[in-house]
């Protein structure tokens, strides 16, 4: 009697927890791809596109992107979304879909993120490998093509992973806005959860793990996904040393 | 020639006849039994449905969107959503940001308390109680109100009722002040939490829409509220939302929401009653 009862109480749990983890993966998943996708693809054009600025531009080129990194480091990832949400609306009355606000702020953050990757990746490029370049005659953008970014690009991939990683989980404070991403779709399950006979408030740290557990499977696969890249892309006998002069 | 052009005029006709306006309506959808989404998605509760039975007897469509508690009245307030439904108090300070329809709730508070606390509705928010609240809720605003006139009791904010349970389970807090039906549900879901007493706070909810009424919205909430009234649907929907076990709520909403689909408000409302009860 009683362990029928057990069972009974632990098949519900149990289909209790998978249908949630479900409507995580339909309902919050997409977005949460789509986002991180999104923001990572329009953070890399302008990382690259800041990174040569601040290497090769000029003076007053690269003070200007030394205020956008600044400026988009520097400011809490929930406040940046808020801006172009509430703020624009507010101020301007330029009303931006959730979505597209969150993607903006949180692409623009990314892009100054990536430009100190890139940044960082072609200035470890030892500077020699210009000068032989151009001794051989290359013209500088010839140099830069096959040379320099091909070893910046390989440079580049494991804060690049780091950085992508980080992007991942910072989708969930889009959920602040109503985005219907993974976090917002766990706390419709808890908030619904707890009120459950047979459930209840308790449930919140369940719901909860899940969700945890989906981001690190996320972030997990990600890595091990850019971990391959770099292993296929590797030119042996190249790694970082150090600089040789500067 | 003459022959296309009646063609089109025509089919013109359907399409115009078919379309009706739709409005957008935000809603705070974890706040059972009020708004929620169910395991389908669904999002269903007492404010939902009342707007969707209004909706069909108004003759307008609506699309509901599951919309966070901390932004909803700056979004309705700049018209960025239609219509905000979503259990909200009507109170001076929200007045500012958007405006509100006749009251259609009345909603006391009830403070939720441990069984073996052993506290009663004046021990539990007086002596240096801690009690949790949900941010920006009129249950916060009259803990508050309690510390402002001098009372020993300390207000404890969380962003969402549930975590506020969870920390009156595990004695983080003594009580927790909601307002009724939540605490009911939240009463009901748990054994070892109860109701110690009710507070007549006397708060009405109201629909809201973006300040000024730009769509013209107000007149037909209200209308329709009145009507909804008269035909019995709402005390319907009341026996169906509250007090009810949400599982039961859930199901019934399944079975009935092929009648609202198909504009029957009166046989939707008893089919909801029934079924839930």
């Amino acid at each position: 009697m009683r362990s029928s009862l057990f069972f009974e109480r632990y098949t519900l749990r149990m289909s209790t927890i998978w249908q949630s983890f479900q409507l995580m993966i339909v309902r919050g998943l997409p977005n949460t791809i789509l986002l991180t996708l999104g923001l990572v693809v329009i953070g890399l054009v302008l990382g690259t596109l800041i990174a040569f600025a601040q290497v090769y531009g000029s003076r007053p080129l690269r003070w200007l992107c030394k205020i956008y990194e600044q400026v988009f480091r520097g400011i809490p990832i929930l406040v940046l979304i808020l801006i172009f949400h509430s703020g624009l609306a507010r101020s301007f009355h330029i009303l931006l879909p959730a979505f597209v606000s969150a993607l903006i702020a949180l692409a623009l953050r990314s892009g100054a993120y990536q430009s100190q990757i890139f940044r960082g990746a072609i200035q470890s490029v030892p500077q020699g490998q210009m000068m032989a370049a151009r001794a051989l005659g290359m013209g500088k953008i010839k140099a830069i093509r096959y040379i320099i970014l091909p070893q910046a690009f390989r440079l580049s991939l494991p804060p690049w992973a780091n950085e992508f990683s980080s992007v991942l989980k910072d989708t969930s404070i889009a959920s602040a806005i109503s985005v219907l991403e993974l976090t917002k779709q766990a706390t419709l399950s808890y908030t619904r959860l707890s009120v459950v006979p047979g459930f209840g408030a308790k449930w919140t740290l369940v719901i909860l793990l899940v969700l945890a557990l989906i981001y690190l499977v996320l972030t997990y696969a990600g890595n091990a996904g850019l971990r391959f890249l770099e292993k296929r892309l590797r030119i042996p006998g190249f790694e970082l040393k150090g600089k040789i002069e500067r | 020639m003459k022959r296309a052009i009646l063609a089109i005029f025509v089919i013109g006709l359907f399409a115009v006849s078919g379309f009706a306006q739709t409005y957008t309506v935000a809603s705070d959808t974890t706040w059972p039994p009020f708004e929620w989404a169910d395991t389908e998605g669904n999002l269903l509760g007492f404010d939902l449905d009342v707007m969707r039975c209004i909706a069909v007897l108004q003759g307008f469509e609506i699309d509901i969107v599951s919309y966070d508690w901390d932004i909803i009245f700056d979004d309705v307030g700049i018209g960025r959503v239609d219509i905000g439904a979503s259990g909200a108090t009507i109170t001076d300070e929200r007045e500012l940001k958007v405006d509100f329809s006749d009251p259609y709730w009345t909603s006391d508070q009830a403070v939720l308390i441990r069984v073996d606390s052993g506290l009663n509705i004046v021990t539990a928010l007086s002596g240096g109680a801690v009690v949790g609240a949900q941010v920006e809720t009129t249950g916060a605003g009259f803990v508050q109100g309690l510390i402002d006139e001098g009372i020993d009791v300390v207000l404890q904010e969380y962003s969402l009722y549930p975590l506020s349970v969870i920390d009156l389970i595990n004695g983080n807090v003594d009580a927790v002040i909601q307002d009724e039906p939540a605490s009911q549900a939240s009463a009901t879901a748990e054994d070892e939490l109860t109701i110690c007493g009710v507070i007549k706070t006397n708060e009405n909810f109201g629909f809201f829409v973006a300040e000024g009424d730009p769509n013209g919205l107000l007149a037909l909430l209200n209308d329709g509220v009145a009507q909804l009234k008269d035909l019995g649907v709402y005390d319907n929907l009341v026996r169906a939302y509250m007090g009810t076990d949400i599982t039961k709520v859930e199901a019934a909403w399944k079975a009935s929401i092929g009648l609202l689909n198909a504009g029957n408000v009166v046989d939707f409302a008893e089919s909801m009653a029934d079924l839930s009860n």
